[in-house]
C-alpha cells in the first residue's frame, strides 16, 4: 500500500492557490510530503483516483489539509477522503489524530454540526410490496418529521429532560420507551457518550436547540426511502439483515442548533487561550487547546453532550418513522436499525500503543471485523458504514476493515462530497427542473422550496460510485450493498 | 463569492460601523433567502464585545443568527450607536418570521479578513467572512 507508484511533480490545477509537490503512493492514494510547507508536522495524504484528485485539487481542500497537518501532536498523516472538498478549518472529508497526552483538540476539526450522522432502517417489506402506499408513506413522514432550521419537534426537551438527553443520549430515550435495546446496540458508541458533560453546554446552546429533538434541520439533511438495488457481498448483507429488493429508510441529521452553538462557543473560547498555550495557527478557525488542558477537557465534555443530543435526535426521528410506518403498512410492520454512524466527531481512541484524539470531519469511523467496538452482531463482518449519495443517486452500505486502522485511523468517506458551490448549482438547474428530473425517475420529492432542491441537486456532487470504489479498492471499507432512492424528504 | 460547500461573503464600507451594518444586512438577506425585508415594529438593542476587530465581526453576525433562530426575528436594518474594535452597540429593526429562517449555522473564523482599503472613492474597510450553511 505504501509503495511508491509513480511520481507527479506538482498538484495539478489547484485553482489560483499554491501548488504543492506530491507523489502517488498507489492508484488510490496521493501524498503531499511534510517538506512541502515549513510548518507541516506530518504529511498530507489524499485517497483519490486521478479524476477525484483533479477535482479535489480545484478548490482550497489541500490548503486546509496542510493547515491541519501543522496542529500540535499530529501523528502519522492528515488524511482527506475521496469525497473531500473545501470547508472551514478542516476540509470536509478530513481526518487527523493528535496525541492525547500532548496534542490538541479543535472544535473546527469537528465542525458546527456535531455528530451529524446517518442512520439506516431496514423494513421487513420489499419495495414492491410497499409501492402502492409509498406516496402516503413519504407524505406522512414529511408531516411528522419537522424540517427547516429552527423548527421544534414533538419530543420537546427542556430542564431536567434536556439534561438527561445531553448526559445519556439514547439511553434516556430507551428509558422513555422511544428506543429498543437493539437500537442502542446498533448505534455507534451505543448512542451514548459517557464522557459527556452537560454542565459544559452553555445556556445559549440550550436555548437554541432545546426544542429541536426529533427534527431534521436544513441544508443537506434528509430522510430518504430507498430500495436495496444490489448486494455485492451476500454474507455481509445477510449479517446486516439486508437483501435485494428490500425497503430501507436513511436518516441524515445531527445535533441541530444546540451543536452549532456549542461549536460557536468553543471556537471563541479556544481562540482566546491559544496564545497562553503557545499555539500559533495558519487558520484561526482551527482554534484549539491541548486535550489535557481544562479548556480541552471542557470542550470534549460539551461536544460529547451535543453528540448525545444528535444520537437522541436520530432516535426520536426513528420513533416517528416507526409510528408512520405502522400506520401505513399495519401494526405488525417493523423498521430495524441496521446502524447509526457519526461523521463529525473527535473521539478518544487507542491506536497501537497510543491514545489519540481522532478528529473526523465529514468522515466516518470504519472499524473492522475484529475491533472490540464493532457491535457483537457484526463481529466477523465489520462495522457498518453508511454512505449517502446526493438526491436522486445511489447510497451505499459498506463494512469497515481491520486494515483501515493503519491506513486512515479506521476512517472512510461520508458521502459523495460537493463538487460545486450552491450558487453554481442553481445556475445549472432550477429547483423546478431538479424536481421534474427526480419525479421522471419515479422519485417522490418533498422539499421546503425550489432553492433548496437546486442547491442539493445531483450535479452539485461528485460521482458517489467513483468515491465508493476508491474507498473499496484502497481497503478503507468493503462494499456490501447499493441503495437507490424512491422518496426524498429534504431538510 | 464562490465556495464549494459554504457561503462566502464580501462586504465593504467606509467605517467599522458601516461594515457591521452592511454585513448584518447581507446576513439578513441570506437568512431570508433574498426576500426583500421591510423592517417592522420597534428597534431593539444588540450588543457584542470581542477581543479584536475580526472576532467582533464574527461575534456580531453570530449574535444576529442566535436571535433569529431562538426568537424568529431577523434583524435587517441597523443604527450603530457605538463601534470600536472590541465593542458594538446597535439599535436594530427587523422582521418577525413564522418559522426561524433557514440556511446559516454560524459565521466562522476561516478566511476571515477585515482590511483597510487605501485612498480614493474605495477608501474604507473591506471584510470577508465564511458562513457554515
Amino acid at each position: 500500500m505504501k509503495t511508491m507508484h509513480e511520481t507527479s511533480p506538482t498538484v495539478p490545477a489547484a485553482g489560483n492557490g499554491p501548488r504543492y509537490p506530491s507523489h502517488r503512493l498507489s492508484p488510490w492514494l496521493v501524498e503531499v510530503p511534510a517538506s512541502a510547507r515549513s510548518d507541516m508536522r506530518v504529511p498530507a495524504r489524499v485517497y483519490a483516483d486521478e479524476e477525484l484528485w483533479r477535482q479535489i485539487a480545484k478548490d482550497r481542500t489541500l490548503d486546509q489539509l496542510l493547515n491541519v497537518s501543522t496542529l500540535p501532536g499530529a501523528v502519522s498523516a492528515a488524511y482527506a477522503m475521496p469525497d473531500a472538498h473545501e470547508g472551514y478549518g478542516f476540509p470536509v472529508g478530513g481526518v487527523a489524530a493528535f496525541r492525547a497526552k500532548d496534542g490538541v483538540i479543535s472544535p473546527g476539526g469537528v465542525g458546527y454540526d456535531i455528530n451529524c450522522g446517518v442512520r439506516l432502517l431496514a423494513a421487513d417489506l420489499d419495495a414492491s410490496e410497499a409501492r402502492p402506499r409509498l406516496e402516503g408513506l413519504v407524505h406522512e413522514l414529511s408531516r411528522r418529521i419537522p424540517a427547516g432550521t429552527g423548527k421544534g419537534g414533538r419530543h420537546r426537551s427542556g430542564g431536567e429532560e434536556l439534561e438527561r438527553v445531553l448526559g445519556e443520549g439514547c439511553r434516556y430515550l430507551l428509558e422513555r420507551g422511544l428506543a429498543s435495546p437493539e437500537d442502542l446496540e446498533n448505534t455507534e458508541a451505543g448512542g451514548s457518550f459517557e464522557t459527556a458533560d452537560p454542565r459544559a453546554v452553555s445556556d445559549r446552546a440550550r436555548q437554541r436547540g432545546g426544542d429541536q429533538l426529533g427534527t431534521l434541520g436544513s441544508g443537506n439533511h434528509f430522510v430518504e426511502v430507498q430500495r436495496v438495488e444490489r448486494v455485492f457481498d451476500a454474507k455481509a448483507a445477510t449479517a446486516l439483515g439486508l437483501r435485494e429488493g428490500q425497503l430501507t429508510i436513511l436518516i441524515h441529521t445531527g445535533s441541530r442548533g444546540l451543536g452549532h452553538q456549542v461549536c460557536t462557543d468553543y471556537v471563541r473560547a479556544m481562540d482566546a487561550v491559544m496564545a497562553r498555550h503557545g499555539i500559533v495557527l495558519p487558520d484561526r478557525e482551527l482554534a484549539c487547546a491541548p486535550f489535557s488542558s481544562p479548556e480541552g477537557r471542557k470542550y470534549f465534555g460539551a461536544m460529547c453532550a451535543a453528540a448525545n443530543f444528535a444520537f437522541a435526535n436520530r432516535q426520536a426521528i426513528t420513533h416517528s418513522a416507526r409510528e408512520v410506518f405502522r400506520r401505513t403498512y399495519g401494526e405488525s410492520s417493523r423498521l430495524r436499525v441496521v446502524y447509526d454512524v457519526a461523521h463529525n466527531m473527535a473521539k478518544l481512541e487507542r491506536h497501537g500503543k497510543q491514545d489519540l484524539v481522532v478528529h473526523r470531519k465529514g468522515a466516518t469511523r470504519a472499524f473492522g471485523p475484529t475491533h472490540p467496538e464493532t457491535p457483537a452482531a457484526y463481529r466477523g463482518v465489520g462495522q457498518p458504514v453508511l454512505i449517502p449519495g446526493s438526491m436522486g443517486t445511489a447510497s451505499y452500505v459498506l463494512v469497515g476493515t481491520d486494515e483501515a486502522l493503519g491506513l486512515s485511523f479506521g476512517s472512510t468517506c461520508h458521502g459523495a462530497g460537493r463538487a460545486m458551490s450552491r450558487t453554481a448549482a442553481k445556475k445549472v438547474q432550477s429547483g423546478q427542473e431538479v424536481r421534474k428530473e427526480l419525479e421522471a425517475k419515479g422519485i417522490i420529492v418533498r422539499a421546503p422550496g425550489g432553492g433548496e432542491l437546486a442547491e442539493e441537486a445531483p450535479h452539485a456532487y461528485k460521482d458517489v460510485d467513483r468515491v465508493v470504489e476508491v474507498v473499496h479498492q484502497a481497503g478503507l471499507a468493503r462494499k456490501v450493498a447499493r441503495l437507490v432512492p424512491l422518496g426524498v424528504i429534504k431538510g | 463569492m464562490d465556495h464549494t460547500s459554504e457561503v462566502q461573503l464580501e462586504v465593504g464600507a467606509e467605517s467599522l460601523a458601516g461594515l457591521a451594518a452592511e454585513a448584518g444586512r447581507a446576513l439578513g438577506l441570506l437568512m431570508l433567502r433574498g426576500a426583500p425585508p421591510a423592517p417592522e415594529g420597534p428597534s431593539r438593542l444588540l450588543e457584542v464585545t470581542s477581543v479584536d476587530r475580526e472576532a467582533l465581526l464574527v461575534d456580531w453576525l453570530n449574535e444576529i443568527l442566535f436571535v433569529a433562530e431562538t426568537e424568529g426575528w431577523v434583524a435587517v436594518d441597523f443604527d450603530v450607536l457605538e463601534a470600536s474594535p472590541t465593542r458594538l452597540a446597535v439599535n436594530a429593526r427587523g422582521v418577525s418570521v413564522e418559522e426561524p429562517p433557514s440556511l446559516v449555522k454560524a459565521a466562522t473564523f476561516h478566511g476571515l479578513r477585515v482590511v483597510e482599503q487605501a485612498g480614493g472613492l474605495q477608501a474604507g474597510l473591506q471584510a470577508e467572512v465564511i458562513f457554515d450553511v
